[in-house]
């Protein structure tokens, strides 16, 4: 056993907060896969997020490729092979291990924030977001990697900007055709044997992107920790990931599925569009094929940002559907601020190090994150949104995003 | 500039694969669906009568390629898991190792 160092607890406060990160990130993307089939009853919600947190369990043990890389999409701190460079590693990697705690801080926050007021947000820009701001706040502007050169997509803008962009579009205008199709070939079947074979379009297809989400998701987390094990210069491989990092990511990640983001589920399944059977296989078919054909093309595209277009896409779609227009304008405005304000925090939480020192500093930004969490978890007691209440009316019972909003 | 070019090329190719597939297969789904309520007799305003088993074989022809198709959907996330790419140069889709 090695003394308890300094470095040593920095490194264990990186590695608690990525896999709180991580468990962030599966309970805020539970309604991705499973808000239609909640709000259409295909399935109960406790056997939807079951499912969805086994899923993303296997999901997570499927994906043995090292995605160590992660960060170099948007920050300069690694190399291409992925270790760490140089500069950061001074005095047990000191630099490196601040920069990914005060990322993953910012990105926390800003995840429970969203959570509290029931909007989806991607978990990958808020990651993104919350390392650019240490990262700017730690070395400054050239550290970031703005735009890709070339064809090839890549940097904040290649990899951030222009796919959350396009892929709400994209994603709408599937489901928008595929829900006409659907709604108009389904016409003539008498309801209640529809409803039952669409039930079965909905598991299937909601099973697909619970399972791709597993392993892409839980990946980055698996990659940040290893990142730092290698900055404190406890592991040394950067072609493998230690199994108990991916253990602990995958059970991290299916926790958090299991917990169920039900404040996020009850706005997507219920607040945007009111969703009946046949709009759940086609918005669900539309975001299953949209994210498997992109992550096939090289244009990989968020999770969430898919998901919303579709389910966007099928009011639109559907004869006499509607979306709501005042929800649909609160999460986009969530989106275009997800960026920034998870880098605000991310950059403010990383000048606590310099300020207190490398002891306090870091111990402070985990404190200050955990407050604020618990903090974000009362707020939310005050009107709960839990497996019984998630199908209730959105229109006569709205109280849940409106009164929180300030 | 490149890399919103860059973006348009990636969009269009992943729109007009999912027009195809993100909203033919759940169309192929419901077409099965309608002949199989045929059979069933689960049609509104159905008329007696009718060639029942053809309709049920069609509808399980259809499933079956929704099955293929979610098979194939599947097999893409476990292959891309584990380091192998996937390819469909013709139509049958090739592993190799990345």
């Amino acid at each position: 056993m090695s003394n308890v160092t300094p470095e040593l607890i920095l490194l264990g406060l990186v590695v608690l907060t990525a896999l709180a990160f991580d468990f962030t990130n599966g309970f805020h993307d539970t309604a991705n896969a499973m808000a239609t089939s909640i709000a259409t009853r295909a399935l109960t919600p406790k056997a939807a997020v079951t499912l969805s947190a086994v899923l993303n369990l296997v999901g997570a043990f499927l994906s043995v490729e090292v995605a160590l890389t992660v960060t170099n999409s948007v920050i300069k701190i690694q190399n291409a092979d992925g270790s760490p460079k140089g500069e950061f590693l001074a005095g047990g990697g000191h630099l490196l291990l601040v920069i990914l705690l005060a990322g993953l801080a910012g990105a926390i926050t800003w995840n429970l924030l969203t959570w509290l007021f029931g909007l989806p947000s991607s978990s990958s820009h808020a990651l993104f977001g919350g390392l650019i701001g240490s990262t700017l706040a730690a070395v400054g502007p050239n550290a970031v990697k703005w735009i890709g050169t070339g064809a090839k997509l890549d940097g904040v803008i290649g990899k951030v900007v222009l796919p959350a962009l396009f892929a709400p579009v994209i994603a709408g205008i599937v489901a928008a055709t595929g829900t006409w199709l659907v709604m108009r070939l389904s016409r003539t079947i008498s309801q209640r044997y529809a409803n039952a074979g669409f039930k079965w379009g909905q598991i299937g297809t909601a099973s697909l992107v619970s399972l791709s989400h597993g392993t892409n998701d839980a990946q980055k987390t698996m990659g940040v920790i290893t990142l730092a094990l290698i900055g404190a210069g406890m592991w040394h491989d950067t072609h493998a990931i230690p199994w108990e990092v991916k253990v602990a990511c995958a059970i991290a990640i299916a926790l958090g599925t299991f917990l169920g983001g039900w404040r996020i589920i009850r706005t997507m399944g219920k607040g945007l569009v009111e969703i009946s059977p046949p709009q759940g296989v086609a918005a669900e078919s539309s975001s299953a094929c949209v994210i498997l054909a992109s992550s096939q093309l090289g244009f990989a595209l968020s999770t969430t940002h898919v998901a919303t277009g579709s389910i966007m896409g099928t009011g639109l779609g559907a004869p006499g559907g509607k979306v709501r227009w005042r929800v649909a304008g609160r999460m986009v405005i969530a989106w275009l601020i997800t960026l920034p304000c998870a880098g605000a925090v991310g950059a403010l939480m990383y000048l606590l190090d310099p300020l207190l020192g490398p002891i306090w500093g870091p111990i402070v930004i985990f404190g200050i994150m955990v407050g604020l969490a618990l903090w974000m978890f009362l707020h939310s007691r005050r009107d709960i949104v839990d497996p019984h209440n998630v199908n209730d009316e959105w229109e006569p019972t709205t109280p849940a995003p409106e009164k929180a909003s300030v | 500039m490149d890399q919103f070019l860059a973006a348009v090329d990636g969009a269009w190719r992943v729109l007009l694969t999912c027009l195809l597939l993100g909203a033919g297969l759940p169309s192929l789904y419901t077409i099965g669906l309608r002949n199989l309520a045929f059979a069933d007799g689960a049609l509104n305003d159905q008329v007696s009568g009718g060639r029942r088993g053809l309709h049920r074989a069609i509808a399980y022809a259809l499933f079956a390629i929704v099955v293929l198709a979610i098979l194939l959907g599947l097999s893409y996330i476990i292959a891309h898991g584990f380091g192998w790419s996937i390819g469909f140069n013709g139509i049958v889709p090739t592993f190799t190792k990345k």
